[in-house]
């Protein structure tokens, strides 16, 4: 079982889309997926269509089982959902470890294959506890120099971890909301290569079908299979990026 | 001293290189006049196309003189004329009409399990002459 989480700390990049996206493509590939929502505007389960609650707050300050807390979104898709409560989990969180403790127990015992974090952009002590619960960090970011900060302080925040001892299996940079038409958009990938080299995968093109399936409760596998954000930017006679792409590189990281 | 003939890995994405080496080049291209930016485009686009239509085989290079001098005896695109060659082989075969069995032999390859032996290529006129010499008395041919 892996914990993979979604984050960046300026808002706006693409977290929860990746997260639900990713987590529907595994559990239509036959992985048990429970995706948690760590962000207290709940836009997790409105992308899939539920109406936000209260599940972290339940989880970790009312002390409920996982189980009576999460809403099966999908086939082999739950959703441990939040909403304005979260704010005091955080609280909880900062108050004491016990709190970090009794997540990581109730959501590597859910009998999952894997659990993803979605992330809220901020760096408080319920984005800590999230980072130190992963394996691995998946973050997302737009090609402007502020994303691409708030990704900086995600990578700083991983290595202040590091050296407290707690060592992720590794992380990735995923481009989104990618325009290759622009001169920022090839300065700032230039820069993320030079930076981070192999960290970097291929990105998701600007698409705005992505921005349209929320306003619809579905996901992309089902409002846009086809997408140009899942099919990748054509290049001669092959397709770059995509979640279709990612989520292949994505299984291999959780298999590996 | 290092070994220098490791291989080297790349530690980028193979997908993100192509992507930023084509980002490169639209960038050298916004540096170019309209015009040439066009042209360029166009001179990628016919590539591209081409790209599609091309495949490259290995021949015996009396063939590829020969079809040459026919191109330029002709006045047709070599392409053109193994095109046509292709789809008489293609047709012949496809009707049995072309038994590959006696030019086969074993190959030692472990992509491929035969080799042809390929005929020598006669002219009409090499042609007759062998069917004459069939048809003469062998003393006669000897005189």
């Amino acid at each position: 079982m892996k914990i993979v989480s979604f984050a960046n700390q300026k808002g706006g990049v693409g977290k929860t889309t990746t997260a639900v996206t990713l987590a529907h493509g595994l559990a239509l590939a036959g992985r048990r997926v429970l995706l948690v929502d760590m962000d207290s505007q709940g836009h997790v389960a409105l992308s899939l269509g539920l109406p936000k609650s209260p599940g972290l707050f339940g989880l970790i300050c009312e002390k409920r089982d996982l189980s009576s807390l999460v809403v099966g979104a999908r086939d082999n898709l739950d959703v441990l959902p939040s909403d304005k409560h979260t704010a005091a989990v955080q609280n909880e969180f900062a108050k004491s470890p016990s709190g970090s403790v009794r997540f990581l127990e109730a959501i590597t015992g859910g009998g999952y294959d894997v659990v993803l974090l979605d992330m809220a952009p901020s760096l408080d002590s319920l984005h800590a506890s999230g980072l130190l619960s992963s394996n691995w960090v998946v973050i997302p970011t737009r090609m402007d120099s502020l994303s691409v900060d708030g990704l900086q302080e995600v990578i700083r925040s991983m290595g202040e971890f590091s050296r407290r001892g707690h060592s992720l299996e590794g992380y990735c940079i995923l481009p989104t909301f990618f325009d290759r038409t622009t001169r920022e958009t090839y300065l700032q990938f230039q820069g993320l290569i030079q930076t981070f080299g192999g960290h970097l995968w291929p990105p998701i093109p600007q698409d705005t079908r992505v921005r349209e399936a929320p306003a619809y409760g579905r996901t992309l596998w089902e409002y846009a299979p086809a997408c140009l954000a899942m099919k990748g930017l054509p290049e001669d006679r092959r397709r770059i990026g995509g979640y279709r792409q990612i989520l292949t590189k994505f299984m291999e990281v959780l298999d590996a | 001293m290092p070994k220098s003939n490791l291989p080297r890995r790349d530690s980028i994405d193979p997908e993100v290189s192509a992507l930023l080496k084509e980002m490169e080049q639209r960038q050298v291209d916004a540096q170019m006049p309209r015009r040439e930016r066009e042209k360029k485009a166009r001179e990628r686009q016919k590539i591209a196309d081409r790209r599609e239509r091309r495949a490259t085989y290995d021949l015996p290079p009396h063939i590829r003189n020969q079809i040459s001098d026919l191109s330029t005896r002709l006045s047709i695109p070599a392409s053109q004329l193994v095109t046509l060659a292709l789809i008489r082989f293609l047709e012949s075969f496809n009707a049995g009409g072309l038994d590959l069995g006696p030019l086969k032999t074993p190959s030692r390859s472990p992509r491929y399990d035969w080799n042809l032996v390929i005929p020598d290529l006669q002219t009409d006129d090499q042609k007759r002459n062998k069917k004459r010499s069939r048809s003469l008395p062998v003393e006669k041919v000897v005189n």
